[in-house]
């Protein structure tokens, strides 16, 4: 049998990779940027006056949510229009299994 | 009179339910039609791997009745930090569908896979990885399953006229119980239970599309007229201020600590990380036609979740301003329906959340049917059964399964959301290590899967357990801080370690221990790793083939 890894193996492992770090951006970002400017917190009281709007929205909702929110959609179109592989994910062993079950049956 | 309360008085809203049931009921009988090839099993389970991208990308938008129900009491309840709550969404189609979507769409035709046990057995060749897979599944599907029955119920009671039971029951029978809510149950089982039974996986599906575009039409349609009638989204937020507190406008939300920042890091694992974990959500990558569906289907869902839950979150702080000071935030969704769109309109809006928990229900009901019939009875008692037995047997499990759980629902439970989210989680903290691990790493073995599975599971449902009697009541008051004052104020509260929901948690802990068992156990069988990661010619065997001709090893 042959040694080298099949390519759906790779092309899957590296577009995880790039997902998984996509995920952390995301999570850094928004986290981070609601934490310091949408917070309350000891020493920094917010009340109506901080609220600046922006669409209608509290600026902190619009920058650190809607703001990635929109990064991530251009995101996903791109990676998932054009740079994910259109991989064969090979032929469907069910019937083949299935069989597999039955004998294993009869062999007992 | 209470708004939601007023329903009953609305019989548009009862049309559209019911025309909602019976489209429901025509969807499975044409999917029973839609399947004719292939073997009973891959056809009724799997729906012969022909998902195309609509079908995957909406099916997988992670909506049940609490995405209707109690999402909106959220927002109205806490304000704008419930839009962090649920900001993870903007990443989870890629997390959720592209991370693990192509080797799980792989591995499940190398190995012939139908069901998630079938995909735990055969990747890693233990057959007591796929029992325990079985128990787990079942364990928590069920769990959730009794308040998604509760949760149909309950929609029912409101629909339905309030003079019902009078016709189905005597006055003393009507005094003593909740008659209303029982005919309401026995509606919904009959329901989903005949059209999946009948349609199978496909029915499933098919409803699950259904109510997502009803659900998405419902949200368009209230969005303007929600907006129109709050003044504005910046004025509901200073009404929903000046009634709550400053913390509906920021975090850590409007009276209490509800999603302090490490819940917030948190709710990035809880939707777009456990949701790969999730049964239903790997039957989907079991089911999908190719890898271009799976990319169309991700952009699809990014679409959706854009269009349905940013505007849900400013509907319902918009809610504030056009109904201030509800007394109960879960009746905000029907009330603010009744009050902005006409009898019709709220008719079809109302029949959005029927649906979501129709097509949750089916889906699940399902996975826990095929479990039984393909994973229990068929692996482990017989075999050699005929393609018409198991058939018989899968009809006669699922209204098994739905009948039992709707007797176990005739007492329903409270906090449907919160017994959702235990359960994701834990089948997450059991599921999504092995998973991920087995798809991509050669080394990983079946005791080091069975070794995620059980640790996972157990720090998930032992922060449960910490949460429901608290540190002090288990003598670990002097170790572990009391957690009461952040998250929900009631319900299923887990104890949150250091701030942490037990999602991250029970992941933490599957992952380490997926890694050290598997360090720690014998390598995998090379020929099975070669079959499963190897480039192979297209006539090699599937890894259970090899197990019963181990011959086949050398050619």
């Amino acid at each position: 049998m042959s040694r080298d890894t099949d390519p759906v193996v790779n092309n899957a492992r590296r577009e995880a990779v790039i997902i998984g770090l996509a995920w952390l951006a995301s999570t850094v970002y928004s986290c981070g940027y609601c934490y310091l400017f949408g917070y309350i917190r000891t020493g920094r009281p917010l009340g109506p006056d901080d609220v600046h709007p922006v669409l209608g929205m509290p600026s902190w909702f619009f920058w650190g949510v809607i703001f990635p929110w929109g990064v991530c959609s251009v995101f996903t179109f791109w990676f998932a229009g054009w740079f994910m592989a259109d991989d064969d994910l090979g032929t469907d062993h069910t019937p083949e299994l299935e069989q597999d079950i039955r004998e294993g049956g009869l062999h007992e | 009179m209470n708004k939601a309360a007023a329903i009953h008085a609305q019989p548009p809203t009862m049309i559209a339910l019911v025309l909602f049931t019976l489209i429901s009921l025509a969807l499975g009988v044409i999917a029973n039609f839609a399947g004719r090839k292939g073997s009973f099993l891959e056809k009724y389970f799997l729906g012969n791997r022909s998902l195309g991208p609509f079908a995957v990308a909406l099916t997988a938008a992670v909506m049940s009745g609490g995405t209707f129900m109690g999402f909106p009491s959220l927002v109205y309840t806490f304000g704008w930090i419930v839009g962090l709550w649920i900001a993870s969404y903007m990443i989870a189609p890629l997390t959720v569908l592209g991370a693990l979507g192509k080797r799980i769409g792989q591995l499940s035709r190398k190995t012939g896979a139908v069901t998630l046990p079938d995909f735990f057995r055969e990747r890693f060749g233990s057959p007591s990885l796929g029992l325990l897979t079985s128990i787990l599944v079942m364990f928590f599907l069920c769990t959730n399953l009794v308040a998604q029955f509760s949760a149909g119920a309950r929609i029912m009671k409101i629909v339905l006229p309030s003079s019902t039971a009078e016709w189905v029951f005597t006055d003393d029978i009507i005094a003593s119980s909740d008659t209303s809510y029982l005919i309401g149950l026995a509606i919904f089982t009959l329901t989903v239970v005949a059209y999946t039974t009948y349609g199978g996986f496909l029915a499933a599906i098919w409803t699950d599309v259904f109510q997502s575009i009803i659900m998405a039409v419902g949200v368009m349609l209230l969005l303007p007229l929600a907006l129109k009638a709050s003044g504005g989204l910046h004025h509901a937020t200073l009404m929903g201020m000046a009634q709550t507190d400053p913390g509906f406008a920021f975090g850590p939300g409007a009276l209490r600590s509800f999603h302090p920042i490490t819940l917030a890091i948190s709710f990035f694992f809880m939707w777009a990380i456990t949701g790969m974990g999730q049964p239903s959500t790997m039957v989907r990558l079991m089911a999908f036609r190719d890898s271009r569906t799976l990319r169309y289907s991700i952009i699809y869902l990014t679409i959706y979740n854009a269009i349905v839950y940013i505007p849900l979150i400013f509907i319902f702080v918009a809610a504030r301003s056009i109904l201030p000071n509800l007394g109960s935030s879960d009746d905000v969704m029907p009330s603010l329906v009744i009050t902005l769109a006409n009898p019709y309109v709220a008719g079809l809006i109302l029949a959005a959340p029927y649906g979501a928990v129709l097509s949750t229900v089916s889906g699940w009901l399902l996975i826990i049917s095929s479990g039984l019939v393909h994973d229990l009875y068929q692996r482990f008692i017989r075999p050699t059964a005929s393609e018409r037995e198991i058939a018989w047997a899968s009809y006669t499990a699922t209204i098994a399964v739905g009948l039992i759980v709707a007797i176990v629902a005739m007492h329903p439970p409270d906090y449907l959301q919160l017994i959702v989210v235990f359960s994701s989680s834990g089948m997450a903290a059991a599921f999504l290590m092995p998973g991920l691990l087995g798809s991509f790493w050669r080394r990983m073995t079946a005791t080091g899967a069975i070794a995620a599975m059980i640790s996972g599971v157990l720090v998930t449902v032992g922060l449960y357990i910490i949460g429901k009697f608290g540190p002090d009541a288990l003598g670990l008051g002097g170790i572990l801080p009391d957690t009461t004052d952040i998250g929900p104020a009631k319900g299923l509260r887990p104890y949150y370690l250091f701030g942490f929901d037990p999602c991250v948690w029970g992941l933490l802990a599957s992952l380490i221990a997926g890694i050290v068992g598997s360090l720690l156990s014998r390598p995998p069988d090379p020929a099975r790793v070669a079959l499963l990661f190897d480039l192979q010619p297209p006539d090699a065997p599937a890894p259970a083939t090899l197990d019963l001709h181990p011959e086949l090893k050398s050619s």
